[in-house]
Order: C-alpha cells, then sequence, then structure tokens
C-alpha cells in the first residue's frame, strides 16, 4: 500500500498494469516509476506494447489491471479529459477544420480559461515554437515539420504534468529528425516536465533517454540509463534488439570463482557471473560481447578467442564495421575506429579477443527452466 | 508521367458518349419544356407564338404560389427530421456499433427496403396508415385511444411519416462515409486536451461531418421537392405540391402552363441547391 505522499515521489507510477485486446496479451504486469522531470523512452519493436502502455496512462484503453498515478494522484477510474497530461500523437491529431491559432487555444478554451488569458497565452506559445506567422493557416497548408512544431505547442500550452509522445518524429523526413530531437530535449529541460516517449528506434532512444525502457511481449526487459542498456543488456533480446551485440548460445560447462565457463559451438568462454545467482552447471546460457569491445590485436589479458575471417567491411565514417565468419558459420560482428588498429582486408583471417569482465551474462527469460 | 496529359483531345472523346447522352436526355429536354412553357397559346402547336402569357398567369394566381411556399414548407419539414435521425443513425452505426461485419449489416438493414419499387414501398404504408390499419390498430391495443383516428392515411402527417421513411437514408449515407474518414485519433487528441465527450461531438464530429450533412440534405432536397408520387398515393389527392400540379396539368394537356410550373420548381432547386453550397465548400469533403 502507497500513501499519497510516498507516490508523489514519482510524477508517473504504474502498478501491475495488465491489458488484453480479446485473447492478445498487450500490457502484462507492467509497473514503472518515472521521477519528475525525467526522460523515458519506452523502445521495442512493433506489437511489444509500448503504445498500449502509453495509451494507458492517457486513459485511452483502460487496463483490466493495476493502478496508474500521475502527480500522486491515482488516475484509473478517470477519462483522459480529466488527468494531468498531454500527448502528442504520431499523425500529430491536428484539426483539419481549425486555424493554428484556435487548435492552440483548444484546450485552455476547453479547461474553461478566461477569453483574454487564452489569447494571451496562445500569442506567447506562438512567438516561444516560432510559428507565429502561421497563426491563421489551417494544418493542410503546413509542413511536417510545422506540424510537430504545432502538435506540440497544443499539447504543451495546458502546462501538463507530463507529456506523452507517440512516436512524435517517425513521420517526418529523415533529415528533419534529428534536429526536431535536439529541439524537443531542449524543450524537455526547459520546462522540467516529464516526458514519456514512444520509439522502436534505438538510436532515439539512447540519444534522448534518461531512462530507457525496453519492451518486448507485453512487457518490461530491461530499464536504465542508456548506457546500461547498451553495454550491459539484461536479457538475450535486449542484445539481440540493441545494434552491436554478439550473442553467444552455449551451456555452462563450470563455475569457477567469479566466473563461469561457457562450452559453445565455438569454443569455451569465460564470462563474468554474480555468485548469488550463477546458473547450475549444465544450464543452457547465453552471453553477448558488444562489438567496439572485441579487438583483433588481442595482448595477454584478452583470454577468450576466436578466429575468424573478414567477409565485409562497412565504413561509418569515424569507426569500421567488419562482418567476420567463425569456423563454424556463424557470423561475428567487430567495430573499430579508424584511427587505431589496422584495417582487415576482405577473406583476411584474424584471431579476436576480449577480456573475461567484457562479457555479459543473461539472466534466462521468466518462466524458463533454470 | 500519365497517359493522358490534361489537355490532350483524347480525354475529351472519352467524356464524349456521356456528354451525347446528357445533351440528348436532359439538357435538350430541358430546353424544350423551357421553349414551350413560353408558348402563348392553349394548344400543342410547335409554331406557336411567343409570349409571358403562362407566366402572367402564375404570377396572378395566389393558389399557385401558395404551393410552391408548401412545397418548399414541406421540403424544409423533411430536412429537419431526416437531418436529426439520419445524423443520429450515422453516429449511432459509425461510433457505436462494433464490429465490421455489424456495421455492414446494419447498413444492409436499411437498404433492403429500397430493393423494391418506390410505388410498392409507397402503397405498403397505406395498411399501415388507414383508419383500421396497423398504427390505429396498435395504438388502440395499448390502450392510448380508444376508437381509430384518421389523422394517418389522406393527412399531411401520413405523407411526411411515408417521406421520412423514404428519404433519412439519403441523409444517412453521406455522413456515415465523412464521419467514418475521421481519424479517431482526432476525437482522441480533443479528449487528451480536456474535451468531454460532449464538446468533442461540437467542437470536432460535428463540424467535420458536415459536408456529408450537405450532401445528405441536398439529396433530401431535391427528392422532396420532385416528389410526388407520395402525395398522391397517400394524401389522396387531397394535398398537392408542385410535382402533382405539373402532372395533373400534364393530364389535361395545358402543356404550356404545366412547363411554366416546371420551370419554376428547377428554379426552386436551384437556388436551394446553390444556397447549399454557399454553407459549406463542397469541394473539401474528400480532404480529410
Amino acid at each position: 500500500m502507497t500513501t499519497p505522499v510516498e507516490s508523489h515521489r514519482y510524477d508517473l507510477e504504474l502498478k501491475g498494469i495488465t491489458k488484453r485486446f480479446d485473447d492478445f496479451v498487450a500490457v502484462k504486469n507492467l509497473s514503472l516509476s518515472v521521477e519528475r522531470g525525467q526522460f523515458v523512452c519506452l523502445l521495442g519493436p512493433s506489437g511489444c506494447g509500448k503504445t498500449t502502455t502509453l495509451r494507458v496512462i492517457a486513459g485511452l484503453e483502460e487496463p483490466e489491471q493495476g493502478e496508474v498515478w500521475i502527480g500522486g494522484v491515482r488516475v484509473d477510474d478517470m477519462p483522459p479529459w480529466e488527468r494531468d497530461f498531454a500527448m502528442m500523437f504520431q499523425d500529430f491529431a491536428l484539426f483539419p477544420h481549425m486555424t493554428v491559432r484556435k487548435q492552440i487555444g483548444f484546450g485552455l478554451e476547453m479547461m474553461k480559461r478566461p477569453k483574454a488569458e487564452i489569447q494571451r497565452r496562445v500569442d506567447e506559445t506562438l512567438a516561444t515554437f516560432e510559428i507565429s506567422e502561421m497563426g491563421d493557416r489551417k494544418p493542410d497548408t503546413l509542413s511536417g515539420g510545422e506540424k510537430q512544431r504545432v502538435a506540440l505547442a497544443r499539447a504543451l500550452i495546458t502546462q501538463p504534468g507530463i507529456l506523452l509522445l507517440d512516436e512524435p518524429i517517425g513521420s517526418l523526413d529523415f533529415s528533419l529528425r534529428e534536429s526536431v530531437m535536439l529541439e524537443l530535449k531542449d524543450v524537455q529541460r526547459r520546462l522540467g516536465i516529464t516526458f514519456i516517449w514512444v520509439t522502436h528506434d534505438q538510436n532515439e532512444a539512447f540519444s534522448l533517454g534518461d531512462t530507457v525502457v525496453v519492451m518486448n511481449h507485453a512487457q518490461i526487459e530491461q530499464s536504465g540509463p542508456p548506457e546500461t542498456i547498451a553495454e550491459r543488456p539484461r536479457t538475450r533480446f535486449v542484445a539481440d534488439f540493441i545494434q552491436g551485440n554478439n550473442v553467444f548460445e552455449g551451456t555452462v560447462a563450470a563455475i569457477e570463482g567469479g566466473h563461469a565457463r561457457i562450452q559453445t559451438a565455438s569454443g569455451i568462454f569465460a564470462v563474468p557471473v554474480d555468485p548469488s545467482q550463477a546458473p547450475a552447471p549444465g544450464a543452457a546460457v547465453t552471453f553477448s560481447i558488444r562489438a567496439d569491445i572485441l579487438t583483433s590485436q588481442p595482448t595477454d589479458g584478452h583470454v577468450n578467442r576466436l578466429t575468424a575471417t573478414c567477409r565485409a567491411v562497412e565504413y561509418l565514417g569515424a569507426i569500421r564495421r567488419y562482418d567476420l565468419v567463425l569456423e563454424d558459420g556463424r557470423s561475428v560482428k567487430l567495430e573499430q575506429f579508424r584511427s587505431t588498429g589496422t584495417r582487415i582486408n576482405e577473406g583476411e583471417k584474424v584471431t579476436l579477443g576480449w577480456r573475461v569482465e567484457d562479457g555479459v551474462l543473461h539472466t534466462p527469460p521468466a518462466g524458463a527452466p533454470a | 508521367m500519365s497517359a493522358f496529359r490534361q489537355r490532350s483531345s483524347v480525354s475529351y472523346l472519352l467524356a464524349l458518349p456521356a456528354a451525347l447522352w446528357m445533351i440528348a436526355g436532359l439538357i435538350v429536354p430541358t430546353l424544350f419544356i423551357v421553349w414551350v412553357s413560353f408558348w402563348a397559346t392553349r394548344r400543342f402547336s410547335l409554331e406557336s407564338p411567343l409570349g409571358l402569357m403562362h407566366y402572367i398567369k402564375f404570377y396572378n394566381t395566389p393558389v399557385y404560389q401558395k404551393l410552391v411556399i408548401d412545397t418548399v414548407l414541406q421540403t424544409g419539414l423533411l430536412m429537419g427530421i431526416t437531418l436529426v435521425l439520419g445524423y443520429c443513425m450515422a453516429y449511432f452505426i459509425v461510433g457505436k456499433v462494433r464490429g465490421e461485419g455489424r456495421k455492414i449489416l446494419l447498413i444492409l438493414l436499411l437498404i433492403i427496403p429500397f430493393w423494391t419499387s418506390a410505388l410498392i414501398r409507397t402503397i405498403a404504408w397505406i395498411p399501415f396508415l388507414g383508419v383500421n390499419g396497423v398504427i390505429n390498430q396498435s395504438l388502440i391495443f395499448l390502450g392510448l385511444i380508444d376508437e381509430p383516428i384518421g389523422v394517418f392515411l389522406y393527412s399531411r402527417t401520413g405523407i411526411t411519416m411515408a417521406q421520412v421513411s423514404f428519404y433519412t437514408l439519403m441523409a444517412t449515407g453521406p455522413v456515415v462515409y465523412v464521419m467514418r474518414n475521421i481519424p479517431p485519433s482526432l476525437q482522441q487528441a480533443a479528449q487528451c486536451l480536456k474535451a468531454s465527450p460532449t464538446r468533442v461531438f461540437w467542437r470536432i464530429t460535428v463540424p467535420l461531418t458536415i459536408p456529408g450533412v450537405l450532401i445528405g440534405q441536398m439529396l433530401v432536397f431535391l427528392n422532396v421537392m420532385a416528389d410526388f408520387a407520395t402525395a398522391s398515393a397517400i394524401g389522396g389527392n387531397k394535398f398537392t405540391y408542385l410535382g402533382n400540379l405539373v402532372l395533373n396539368l400534364y393530364e389535361s394537356g395545358q402543356l404550356s402552363f404545366a412547363s411554366v410550373i416546371a420551370v419554376v420548381l428547377m428554379l426552386t432547386m436551384f437556388a436551394g441547391v446553390a444556397l447549399l453550397l454557399r454553407v459549406v465548400d463542397i469541394r473539401r469533403l474528400g480532404a480529410l
């Protein structure tokens, strides 16, 4: 039981949310706490439940189970129009029959603010978002980027406690996305509003989020700062979903001190384990090594070794990414700064190595045999 | 590139068959009616002198002018009733019925009566409206009245009831179409901006469905203005509208005066459509 005072530590709190559509479980027993002013990205493939979670917060979907708290108020019995939040839709959902000015004032009008106040605040908002000159235009005359600004202005003018964003830049031209991302981040920092941003694009999530919540199959796989998600993937799904991980499958041969020796098709490797949660010998496990931690010039510390043949080289600006083939036919990725290391040529055979502490052992999926 | 450029003469050729048909079947007869209305004789003769004789007769006879007003008022009444009924039906079908299959089933049920001919549909109302008809018997059975009342058949009430049943669908269909094309995110966005369902309805749904309402109302307007069959069958020739008058005059051989009334009817219809089009820009219909 949480008292309102305690729960107000969090701007948003979800407790045990479950939502089904007929037989399909969209969100399963999901809990999430977000502190005031945080930028949270819900990241996952399509159908993972991230948008449903957002719509449950908004009240556009009613959960079967669980509680939703916004700003210390339990809102799951309230309709959307009584909850303290604003939302940006993927298609912006601008009202086609209203001018930009009318559109932006709509929320305040619905809150029954005095006319003079609405006028003043709309003027201010138009100025803040640098859209004053389009006040009398209708949405169908606006470009994608302009629509995006109008949608953001319309959402923020009501000074909501939290802002929900459903793939807010997904429908913009690629060239626009980066500048819009920076702008949104800047707005979020200046206003100190909690942002809950849904995306399937990990670059978006990593560059914007204070916290990245990775979802799959209606549940949270891992939640944490971008660095943790990228460097210490908790589950195999996260390791596969986030680019730049090499995932290995194997069985535990032995537990020795702080690490497990894991037998894979490519050899035996040492991977660190938490002694309190060490898997039993013989258990099937997966682990991953980041492509940018592997080295093609191993030294004594790099006790885990692999032999591989280079198949392709990708040039990514400061980085070269190599696609290498192991002797068992599996593929491994290696990323190296162009400034360090020598270039590996296609068809060249190299020895790759990594230190024990570079490997990340995954927690098996819930319900799987340990 | 499209094979047909905008100014290519080929594209005009494509429109030719339909254009010929329209000219022969619609424009020429209409012009003929206008010509006949200016004949200054009572006889049918292609060599009649032209004059305003029949227009002057129309102008000097208040009964005929009252008939124009009656027709317009009846049409207005029908537009009002079908607007409200039709909009409610459309809102129910689009917004409240779950599942595409059920929506289509409901729309089909509405359309099925229109598979029979208009004449049968009209005559079918008579056993309902008569003194010993279904409505009177039902009301007696329910104890609401003691003996049959005659207000239904051969009355304006009866005509109106029948017309409402014929024309409500015309007001419903275009609204269903337009309402279905409103992205649900618009209503949701309004809710997220603190609008209650009532306000979402009046501020978002209604303004966005006005083009559909307008097209429906135009169909109702044109059809009720020209409807003479319902008034003949159910009104028992006691009530006449412009359409009935044209028919009566034609049957009694007064072709020129019938044409004058036909021209008046057409002009009224033009004026009505022009007025409706001024209210809303119909070209925005597809632009939602």
